[in-house]
């Protein structure tokens, strides 16, 4: 009876298809004071795709340039940050959308095949309205469905992801940390869309908290057979949830790979250094942490933007900039010594 | 709601005393609903008769009972206080929340406008007014003229909270499921600023009525609709205190300072009410 209301659950497909394709995306924050102008490279040349039904995460500590980055995907950037170059293009189940290309029909899309997870569950909801009203503004006229359908989609939602349909009345203050998380995550995913951006969504939740919310993200994308987003800079998280990982250093990638390969055998020495500084169980070893601190991006250097702070740079790395080329384990990597760096 | 009330009617002696003042206003403009004589009909009782049992508050010169002058002045200068106050609410909510959401350009062009008005002195125009429409000057068009100078502060503040709400995430979040921007402000920011809305409305309120009061002393309004200023004016007029009818101005000056106090007090406890700061430190802590 409940099922009826639902929509068919997506086929899986075997077949890769890309559901987001950037092309050398390049967005920039400018300013201009007194005549003087002043650009912020966030996002400098980007290249990636993101597969049918698979989480593909971005890494990168903070001023890297993640969050500049899925703002600008999302078509959610506002000035003084513009697009200044490149595409980006998704394709859901056949309806193609260029975001900076045809912007009334990703307003159209948003939330319904576009989904966001905010980072920060304190405050996504409006502390001052229950819960429902959320739901009500920003879900329903996505749906197509009048409202006492809507109201039982939505509690057949909540249930679906282990919360009481009583939440609904609730003021957000009224619930625990990892509920209000929960409801995030429901008002992300209740009009079922193709792709769903989670901006560290478990950042200020305590351990156990964030593997809860982790399991349910990875449980609903499985269901929906979407595609997840996930930025974090908690390495230990990617390595939990995401299929394919990005590694992003001032505003470029630095490396892409499934996620696994990546780990095992990191191939640009900023990676190795990141998994490097990550805890083990029983290694009682003093973390090495990098010398120096992330570039400017109004100023980065010259080349490669990791070579002050690279122990392996040569020559080259300071007058060329390296190219995304195909790694050793089957990703890809900008580094001109790719896969010599050793940690161990 | 009702628990809220409760709460801080059993708690907050300020609101407890606010309240029953209030009350005792209400209460008398609710008797000039059943006033024996008109409004405007003079040498119906006995002129210049002190407080007694048969006239509470004594009679003036004019020959009217002031018991029944008090409740129906009463009720036309709350009127105007509340007409006042809900058209200044109306336009320091749309400045407020538009010029703090939408920001840049529009808010320096807004705010500019905002501080003009609110440095204007507002007795000076008022009084220009008043000489230059003479007879058309009905208490509607003063309460207008007075809404449209009693917004600015007000506008200001709501605007320096939208001015937060604006970079919240679930302004973001909004925005981002394609809410439309005044759907953003009405649903999403105007419930948020309410106590705040609340709260300057009383103060606003005592703005509008000593406005009021100060023009028709000065017999700037309409001398034949009864207010409290226009009271102590006919008090005055006739020499009430020379000719030792002290009651004719002391009930009306009484009354006038029981309600704004009433008023004053009200506004307070529920600012204590809503900063949780305060609050606090009642608790002791």
């Amino acid at each position: 009876m409940m099922n009826a209301t639902l929509a068919p659950e997506r086929p899986a497909t075997t077949a890769p298809v890309d559901v987001l394709t950037i092309k050398d995306l390049k967005a920039y924050y400018i300013n201009e004071h007194f005549g003087v102008r002043r650009e912020v490279r966030a996002v400098d040349g980007i290249d990636l795709t993101v597969r049918r039904n698979e989480v593909y995460g971005i890494a990168g500590e903070s001023s890297s340039g993640k969050t500049s980055l899925i703002k600008t995907l999302a078509g959610a950037i506002r000035p003084p940050m513009r697009v200044v170059e490149g595409s980006v293009k998704f394709d859901f189940g056949g309806k193609h959308i260029d975001v900076y290309g045809e912007p009334a029909k990703m307003q159209a899309a948003r939330w319904q095949h576009l989904s966001y997870i905010m980072q920060g569950s304190m405050s996504v909801l409006n502390p001052v309205r229950r819960i429902k009203h959320a739901f009500n503004n920003f879900a329903y006229r996505h749906m197509g469905l009048d409202a006492t359908a809507f109201r039982r989609r939505v509690e057949s939602h909540l249930d679906r992801l282990g919360l009481d349909a009583s939440v609904l009345e609730a003021f957000p203050h009224q619930l625990s940390g990892g509920m209000r998380q929960r409801v995030t995550i429901a008002l992300a995913t209740v009009c079922e869309p193709e792709f769903i951006i989670a901006d560290e969504p478990t950042t200020a939740l305590d351990v156990l908290v964030q593997q809860d919310v982790l399991g349910l993200i990875k449980e609903v994308q499985g269901r929906l057979g979407s595609s997840v987003v996930f930025v974090t800079h908690d390495m230990s998280v990617h390595a939990a949830i995401t299929d394919r990982l990005a590694i992003m250093y001032a505003g470029r990638l630095a490396e892409e790979g499934p996620t696994q390969a990546l780990f095992d055998r990191p191939q640009h020495p900023y990676t190795a250094h990141l998994i490097a500084s990550l805890p083990r169980i029983g290694d009682v070893s003093t973390r090495k942490s990098l010398a120096g601190k992330p570039p400017s991006l109004a100023n980065p250097p010259s080349g490669c933007r990791f070579h002050p702070r690279c122990p392996i740079a040569i020559e080259r790395c300071s007058k060329e900039v390296p190219q995304m080329l195909p790694s050793a384990t089957g990703g890809r990597v900008a580094c001109f010594r790719a896969g010599e760096v050793s940690m161990q | 709601m009702f628990k809220v009330l409760f709460d801080l009617l059993r708690y907050n002696r300020e609101f407890l005393l606010g309240t029953l003042l209030i009350l005792i206003i209400l209460a008398l403009i609710a008797c000039s609903f059943f006033a024996p004589y008109g409004e405007n009909d003079i040498y119906v009782v006995i002129p210049d008769m002190p407080p007694s049992a048969e006239h509470w508050l004594g009679t003036n010169s004019r020959g009217q009972e002031i018991f029944w002058q008090l409740s129906i002045s009463m009720r036309n200068t709350l009127m105007f206080g509340v007409v006042v106050a809900a058209i200044s609410r109306v336009i320091a909510i749309v400045v407020g929340l538009v010029s703090g959401y939408i920001g840049g350009r529009t808010d320096q062009i807004i705010m500019a406008v905002n501080d003009t008005l609110g440095a204007l002195p507002n007795i000076p125009i008022l009084l220009l007014l008043v000489f230059v429409l003479r007879d058309q000057m009905t208490w509607p068009v003063l309460a207008l003229t007075a809404a449209l100078l009693g917004w600015t502060h007000d506008s200001r503040l709501i605007r320096s909270v939208a001015l937060s709400l604006r970079t919240r995430e679930f302004t973001r979040h909004a925005a981002f499921s394609g809410m439309r921007t005044g759907q953003i402000l009405f649903r999403e920011h105007l419930p948020y600023v309410m106590p705040i809305v609340f709260f300057t409305t009383m103060n606003n309120l005592i703005w509008a009525i000593g406005l009021e009061v100060t023009l028709s002393i000065l017999g700037f309004s309409d001398i034949n609709r009864p207010t409290i200023g226009g009271m102590i004016y006919w008090a005055n007029a006739h020499s009430a205190m020379v000719a030792g009818i002290w009651w004719w101005i002391a009930v009306p000056m009484i009354f006038v300072v029981i309600l704004f106090l009433g008023l004053f007090l009200l506004a307070m406890s529920v600012n204590e009410y809503i900063d949780p700061r305060s609050r606090l430190a009642r608790m002791g802590a």
